[in-house]
């Protein structure tokens, strides 16, 4: 997928074109990795309802450091015969192969006049490289290179580095340990946050170089972050199965500056330290799961240009409430994720249409996703999903007034083989950007970006 | 906290002959990897795992090996056990086997009266008809099971009933004599007779 520089600012067209930031695209996308099931000696379904959706097992797997292993390894001793190396025979790599057709609705206008081709066959739209599972003693890591035909270059994608260790509190099992990534959520467990939410796989050509309808501008720091942004850490413990706490900090940490980073860097920079938390709930019954929990988010973002650390900032507020359900039947399996982010944003230094600095500098923004799936055997199924963005009244900052945009994500899947995933997608909008009809002043309709996006998901 | 934890474990394993129900020290495998899915002591986390606390040691040896050697090849068992399993050595399975032994089973709860009823005639008297032996001769009174044969009682329904249609498909191919008991059983009895074991 590619990696895509993302802010929260959401601010104008201009801006929001060139980080191509769209409502329900995120590049962080596909996490259950075959390297896991190498590892482990289980099969997909051990960890996954179906890829990507965790299991309680499989959340377990994660939240203990993707270490449960059953390779053959090569083995290192201290003279007090503690752990001093512990290596897979046999790396856990894997790879991903996406290839995809996507068409709106409407076709793209060409820069240069008329309509851009409508009907885009990627082969692959993307592909991925993968080391997942044990690093050393307690040390295990996801670890993700993914090309992107878009960008025609491998970036860096998705990771998660963690160790992790158990211990007892109050009697009851208390798994614990600390995650370095770089993106807030890519750490989390549950499918209801935005690092591994449903969609779970989107159409690049709303971004890049392909034509594509403008973005939805205005995205939530915690819904639009990404690799390529920030880097960090934090401590977390999962007690009994059942409650999770985590506190992580993050920092600015964008690719492809020469160090030290400066006001040369052409993008957005978050600056200091930006504090991660994040709380769940998740009590289990028979075949049921039940996750209800917060997160909270907050960073302050320099503009591209300005000194990154003394800068006017724009800062943001992100606080989350999310939720998730699974029945995992033999046959029937059924699953239902929520999340709502709620962002309060202090826009000091951002421009408007007009391209001076905004002066309503106090705005807020919400989304809301809702998702439910259903899938018999593990073979056959879909899912249907609404997605919202609301936000302040703003003239100076939206075209039309305020950056709403919704609709629905339906999907239908067939996976002949655990491994693979042929599915059919389809986005409808009832708004974009604040309008209905003509949200961009050149006659273009929400209708207009309805996507059809067929795809063929190999994980190998 | 894990210097505690290994020291206990060091004088649990000293004594492991004559550790008592309930007491014993769990190996790190039972506390940090089988606990995921059969409970922290073996108590059960769904019906898709079956609990292990109170099983026959050497039934639960039988399995892992089992799991290991591939010769149990149910397809939860190839999803899930044949890769827990792998790199399990002799000793390890020796001493899980033991911990969930000495674990206090799950006491059973009642189902229907309909089905506990049918259920309670097939387990003491057999269906002589279709030539399926009653349960009891070999799973005892209390379904508690002895030695190679597995305790029933407090265990999932859910999961005795799939394990009694494996046998019969033979999708479970690693005990012969359940293939022959199920040949003519039909769901509806296998529901009947499995409530009522498990409700012991």
């Amino acid at each position: 997928m590619p990696v895509v520089q993302r802010n929260g600012a959401g601010i104008s067209l201009a801006s929001a074109a060139a980080v191509a930031v769209s409502l329900l695209m995120c590049s962080n996308e596909v996490w259950a990795v075959p390297s896991f099931a190498r590892q482990t000696g289980l099969a997909c379904e051990a960890c996954h309802t179906v890829f990507p959706e965790l299991t309680p097992f499989g959340r377990q797997f994660k939240l203990n450091g993707y270490l449960i292993d059953n390779l053959p390894q090569v083995k290192g001793m201290t003279a007090d015969k503690s752990e001093a190396l512990l290596l897979n025979q046999l790396p856990p790599l894997s790879v991903q192969f996406i290839a995809s057709y996507t068409k709106f609705n409407t076709a793209v206008p060409d820069p240069n006049g008329g309509p851009s081709q409508n009907g885009t066959v990627q082969f692959p739209e993307a592909f991925s490289l993968f080391y997942a599972g044990r690093i050393a003693p307690k040390l295990g890591g996801f670890i993700q290179v993914t090309w992107s035909n878009s960008s025609n270059t491998f970036g860096w994608d998705n990771t998660d580095i963690r160790f992790a260790d158990q211990t007892t509190l109050a009697k009851e099992n208390l798994t614990w340990g600390l995650t370095f990534n770089n993106s807030p959520t890519v750490q989390d467990a549950w499918n209801s946050t935005p690092a591994w939410r449903y969609p779970f796989n989107q159409t690049t050509s709303l971004a890049g170089s392909l034509p594509s309808p403008p973005p939805p501008s205005g995205t939530t720091q915690l819904d639009g972050i990404g690799n390529g942004t920030v880097a960090g850490g934090g401590i977390y413990g999962f007690w009994n199965n059942l409650v999770y706490a985590e506190f992580s900090a993050y920092g600015a940490s964008p690719h492809n500056i020469s160090a030290p980073l400066n006001s040369a860097f052409n993008g957005e920079v978050v600056q200091g330290v930006s504090p991660y938390g994040r709380i769940a709930l998740q009590p289990t019954w028979g075949r049921n799961s039940l996750e209800v929990g917060l997160v909270y988010f907050q960073d302050n973002v320099v503009a591209a240009g300005q000194n990154v650390t003394s800068g006017t900032t724009n800062g943001f507020r992100d606080t989350a409430l999310d939720a998730q359900y699974q029945f995992i039947g033999d046959d029937n399996i059924f699953s239902a994720e929520a999340i709502y982010i709620y962002e309060k944003q202090s826009l000091n230094a951002t421009p408007g249409l007009s391209g001076a600095f905004i002066t309503q500098t106090s705005n807020n923004l919400s989304t809301f996703r809702l998702g439910a799936s259903y899938f018999y055997q593990r073979q056959w199924g879909g899912s249907v999903g609404y997605f919202s963005t609301s936000g302040s009244t703003n003239n100076q900052l939206y075209i039309n007034g305020t950056p709403n945009t919704s609709g629905w994500a339906l999907e239908l899947d067939y996976l002949p083989w655990q491994n693979v995933k042929l599915a059919a997608q389809l986005i409808l909008y009832s708004k974009f950007n604040g309008a209905s009809n003509n949200y961009d002043g050149t006659g273009r309709n929400a209708s207009g970006n309805n996507t059809l996006y067929l795809f063929a998901w190999l994980a190998f | 906290m894990r210097i505690g934890v290994w020291g206990g474990c060091l004088v649990m394993w000293a004594c492991f002959g004559c550790s008592t129900q309930s007491q014993q020290q769990a190996p790190p495998l039972a506390s940090q990897v089988c606990a995921n899915c059969h409970g922290p002591r073996g108590d059960g986390v769904s019906p898709a795992f079956p609990r292990l606390a109170g099983q026959q040691a050497p039934y639960v040896e039988a399995q892992l090996n089992a799991f290991r050697d591939h010769s149990r090849g149910d397809p939860s068992a190839v999803a899930y056990m044949w890769g827990m399993a792998s790199q399990l050595d002799n000793r390890s399975i020796t001493q899980l086997a033991a911990y969930y032994a000495a674990q206090s089973p799950i006491p059973g709860a009642p189902g229907s009266e309909a089905l506990m009823t049918k259920g309670k005639a097939i387990y003491e008297q057999g269906l002589p008809n279709e030539g399926v032996p009653a349960c009891i001769s070999c799973h005892g009174p209390n379904a508690e099971g002895k030695d190679n044969i597995p305790r029933l009682g407090g265990q999932y329904p859910a999961y005795l009933v799939k394990q009694l249609a494996y046998f019969k498909s033979e999708l479970r191919a690693n005990a012969p004599v359940m293939h022959a008991v199920t040949y003519n059983m039909t769901l509806e009895q296998m529901d009947a007779v499995t409530i009522y074991a498990a409700s012991k």
